[in-house]
């Protein structure tokens, strides 16, 4: 078939490139450049043309015997869009990359983990069958961990590294044992057998199987209360940071979420703990993005809160909003990313304190940045505005009250932070001489796709709509064109409420001297979400007590063989009994 | 034939215990091949003659040169220090995994008549591909061994001495090494 | 093959394993350590043909037992070359020595 075929291509180009990049070596960094943009481009060409022929059956399948099952791959709706997300953002970033990294060292290792994540994340999308899917998530944990320390004689990067790759693997577990159970009760492990197959599973089971995959997607989406490894993974390269921490593999969380809502929506509680999951979240980390003095971080915490807006449309049945907020998130985050990048690269800080008024200096990138920044804050006609107000009119035909206001409130403050990230970075008066130049040729191009995406991918709400309704046959999904989404968008009055609440936003960053005595208020508040809530500490604690409990028992760690031998004997005496205690009852 | 099963395991159990007690290495070495032979003897007259012709060759030959190879390389090396794990503590998790497992599987033991089965050599080759894949691979790691076994016979004989380090106050001690 | 052939077999396998544990946990000596882990694999072997023969099915387990034999000779000649490696790095055989990882 020939979309099997386009899907080998979409996962083996990236992989094939990724040895390739790292077979020609670091002594020839002009050709790993050109060699990475050209593979991650050949790929993201394949993932669009995949677009063109979707289909909801299995089109590539490898046998693997009878234990591990085949390994399917299902061009559907939801798979080509995010592997389409993947490979196209992941490409502009490797363009963005031959400007941002020129002249680094260790370009090869760089090169050959984002091809290798790029390829691993469309397979972690198209896969139809659990175990493969676990496979290449934890790829994707994998190279994210290795690109957050790339720098690995920074030890902040090297800790950053290590607490995304535990928090994320803590996730990982999560979605082992659902996939695990699934196969013990449906004896299969592909994904349609478990969406159709769910009458089969006794309710306590389908729980466990519901809430360990919500853990999974917790931990991947750094949604609350996983939510501290996303900051700590900004000492990546920028680039990395936009792709990984912002476009794709944040989102495999919402992904999973999206992709077993038919099974789980009717598990007690788990559409509830969704919903709260993600209203806390979008909440929390958008008081942190006010407080943040680190552009990069600033943008880390909105990215939770984004993300938040999706686990939540997800959680009140909105499965459609959610994927399209998705794709406008990853236009406009990696946008914001990438912009940052630029700035970043230009003035040699990431502290929002020392910037200011680099606009004047560095046009194209605030031009850019600022349309990122409008989609951001939900300012019509930009793509998260369309989004956003979906994803809000899911949550009122279909959630609870309170987390509708919730999720209003949460657009005003995504107004607030984002106008404040914006004017500290490139309005008001230069705090520091800080020397800036604008953007290059290979940034230009990125930011410059990334923008015109930015603008017009809301466009595409309709074409998405009937390609997920013709290809997810377990999803219920009612559907509009675009023409029909627009008018009924602009018809509800829940888009006039969210458009005054994000005027909201607007005014009292505008007028802040004047609404002073609200910011002394909350002064309590900001400090905690400096703070980041007591979750560092909290996090500080428990990495505290494991490292004291490993060190304690490190003393029955003799080294000597006959112990070790000795342990192992009587490690077989206790399951003999255990046995026979077994036989006997 | 019980007579003759008793005499060759109740033989094959003596040469073990001689094997784990000798002092030097090499007499070790030869009460393994002992228990080999004898074992390879049993296994003949339980009806399992391919088997029993491999080990012989194999565990009873090859493995006794390959050990009599490696002891004449690494030395002697005679050691009659104390063991790490204490002495009745080792025979206590000895008799108490050996007699779990015994009381557990004497009991239940049965044989059942012979089913219709494919040869042995359709067995192996056939209905346990994989396996026989897997063997290769294993086979390549023991040539891996081997060449390691072969290159420190090598090694040994250009091994090259390292002098004194230089100490920090000066270079009055240092010493040149001529190999 | 008869009942009493079968009991005695188990008796046999079941003591060349006691043996070779003990070896295991007694010795120092690394190349004893890898005689005491053959004593095992005999037992093992005996074992397997054994369940084969009583099981009625003897060439499946004579098939398995020829895996043993080449599995248990590569741990042989991979367990000795690292003896060896030991007593050129260590300059001991002693399984004491090799703890030195701690501290």
């Amino acid at each position: 078939m020939a979309n099997g075929f386009l899907i080998a291509l979409v996962i083996g180009l990236p992989w094939l490139g990724a040895l390739i990049v790292w077979r020609t070596g670091d002594t020839r960094p002009e050709r790993q450049h050109r060699l990475a943009a050209g593979f991650s481009l050949a790929a993201a060409l394949a993932a669009l043309l995949l677009l063109t022929a979707p289909g909801d059956s299995p089109a590539l399948t490898l046998a693997l015997g009878g234990l591990f099952g085949d390994f399917t791959f299902i061009p559907d709706g939801l798979g080509v869009l995010l592997a389409a997300i993947a490979t196209v953002v992941g490409s502009l970033a490797v363009i963005f990359s031959m400007d941002y990294m020129r002249g680094e060292a260790a370009l090869g290792r760089y090169y050959a983990l984002v091809l290798f994540f790029i390829g691993a994340m469309a397979g972690l999308v198209l896969s139809g069958s659990l175990l493969a899917m676990f496979f290449f998530w934890e790829i994707t944990a994998l190279c994210s961990y290795a690109l957050i320390s790339f720098n690995n004689d920074d030890p902040k990067a090297v800790a950053g590294g290590i607490k995304a790759l535990l928090i994320t693997s803590l996730g990982g577990v999560g979605l082992l044992i659902g996939a695990l159970v699934a196969y013990a009760y449906t004896g299969s492990y592909q994904i349609a057998d478990l969406l159709a197959g769910t009458e089969a599973i006794p309710p306590d089971v389908l729980s466990l199987i519901a809430f360990g995959f919500l853990l999974a997607a917790a931990a991947k989406s750094a949604q609350f209360p996983f939510h501290s490894w996303l900051p700590g993974a900004m000492e990546a390269p920028t680039p990395i940071s936009a792709l990984i921490h912002a476009a794709t593999m944040v989102n495999a969380g919402v992904y999973l979420l999206a992709r077993f809502y038919p099974a789980f929506a009717e598990v007690p509680g788990w559409t509830t703990a969704v919903v709260a999951v993600g209203l806390i979240s979008a909440l929390m980390a958008a008081a942190m993005a006010l407080v943040a003095q680190d552009l990069k971080r600033a943008l880390a915490y909105s990215t939770i809160s984004q993300l938040g807006y999706m686990v939540y449309a997800v959680g009140v049945g909105g499965v459609f909003a959610s994927q399209f907020h998705l794709l406008s998130h990853a236009v406009f985050k990696a946008l914001l990313f990438l912009g940052a990048g630029a700035v970043i690269h230009a003035v040699g800080t990431r502290d929002m304190r020392q910037m200011g008024g680099l606009g004047r200096r560095m046009p194209f990138v605030r031009n850019a940045f600022v349309i990122g920044a409008l989609a951001l804050a939900g300012i019509p006609v930009l793509n998260g505005f369309w989004s956003k107000e979906l994803v809000l009119e899911a949550g009122l035909a279909g959630g609870p009250g309170w987390a509708f206001a919730g999720m209003l409130v949460g657009a005003g403050l995504t107004a607030l932070y984002t106008f404040r990230m914006v004017w500290l970075v490139f309005y008001g008066e230069p705090r520091a001489a800080l020397h800036a130049h604008d953007a290059t040729p290979a940034m230009r191009f990125s930011l410059g796709a990334l923008a015109i995406g930015a603008l017009l991918t809301w466009l595409l709400a309709g074409p998405l709509g009937h390609l997920f309704e013709a290809t997810l046959p377990h999803h219920e999904l009612h559907v509009l064109s675009t023409g029909e989404l627009v008018a009924e968008i602009i018809g509800a009055p829940g888009t006039w409420l969210a458009l005054a609440v994000v005027a909201a936003g607007l005014a009292l960053w505008w007028w802040r001297e004047r609404f002073r005595w609200l910011a002394a208020m909350l002064e309590p508040l900001g400090r905690a979400a400096e703070q980041d809530f007591g979750f560092e500490w909290l996090n500080a604690r428990i990495a505290g007590a494991t490292i004291g409990s490993a060190e304690a028992l490190r003393t029955t760690q003799t080294g000597l063989l006959s112990w070790n031998v000795a342990g192992i004997v009587g490690g077989l005496i206790v399951v003999l009994a255990v046995l026979l205690l077994a036989w006997g009852a | 034939m019980e007579v003759w099963l008793v005499l060759l395991l109740g033989g094959a159990l003596l040469c073990a215990l001689q094997a784990i007690r000798a002092q030097r290495l090499l007499a070790s070495a030869i009460w393994l091949a002992a228990v080999s032979a004898l074992v390879a003897i049993a296994l003949y007259l339980i009806g399992a003659p391919q088997v029993a012709v491999i080990e012989l060759s194999v565990g009873a030959g090859l493995v006794t040169v390959l050990f009599v190879f490696a002891i004449s390389i690494a030395g002697e090396d005679a050691m009659t220090l104390p063991a790490a794990v204490p002495r009745p503590l080792a025979i206590a998790l000895v008799i108490l995994s050996a007699g779990l497992l015994g009381w557990m599987t004497l009991p239940a033991l049965g044989i059942t008549p012979p089913l219709a089965e494919s040869s042995f050599a359709q067995m192996l080759w056939q209905e346990r591909g994989l396996d026989v894949l897997v063997q290769v691979v294993l086979i390549f790691a023991g040539v891996i061994g081997v060449l390691g076994l072969l290159g420190e016979a090598r090694a040994a004989r250009t091994q090259v001495v390292p002098g004194p380090l230089p100490e920090k106050d000066g270079a009055a001690h240092q010493q040149e090494v001529h190999p | 093959m008869s009942a009493s052939a079968l009991h005695i077999l188990v008796l046999g396998t079941l003591a060349l394993i006691g043996v070779g544990l003990y070896g295991l946990l007694a010795v120092r000596n690394l190349i004893k350590v890898i005689v005491a882990l053959q004593i095992m694999v005999k037992g093992a072997l005996l074992a397997l043909v054994m369940a084969g023969a009583a099981a009625g099915q003897p060439n499946l387990g004579q098939s398995l037992a020829a895996t043993v034999i080449v599995a248990d000779t590569v741990v042989a000649v991979v367990g000795l070359a690292l003896a060896v490696q030991v007593r050129r790095h260590v300059g001991t055989l002693d399984v004491r020595a090799l703890s030195s990882l701690k501290k």
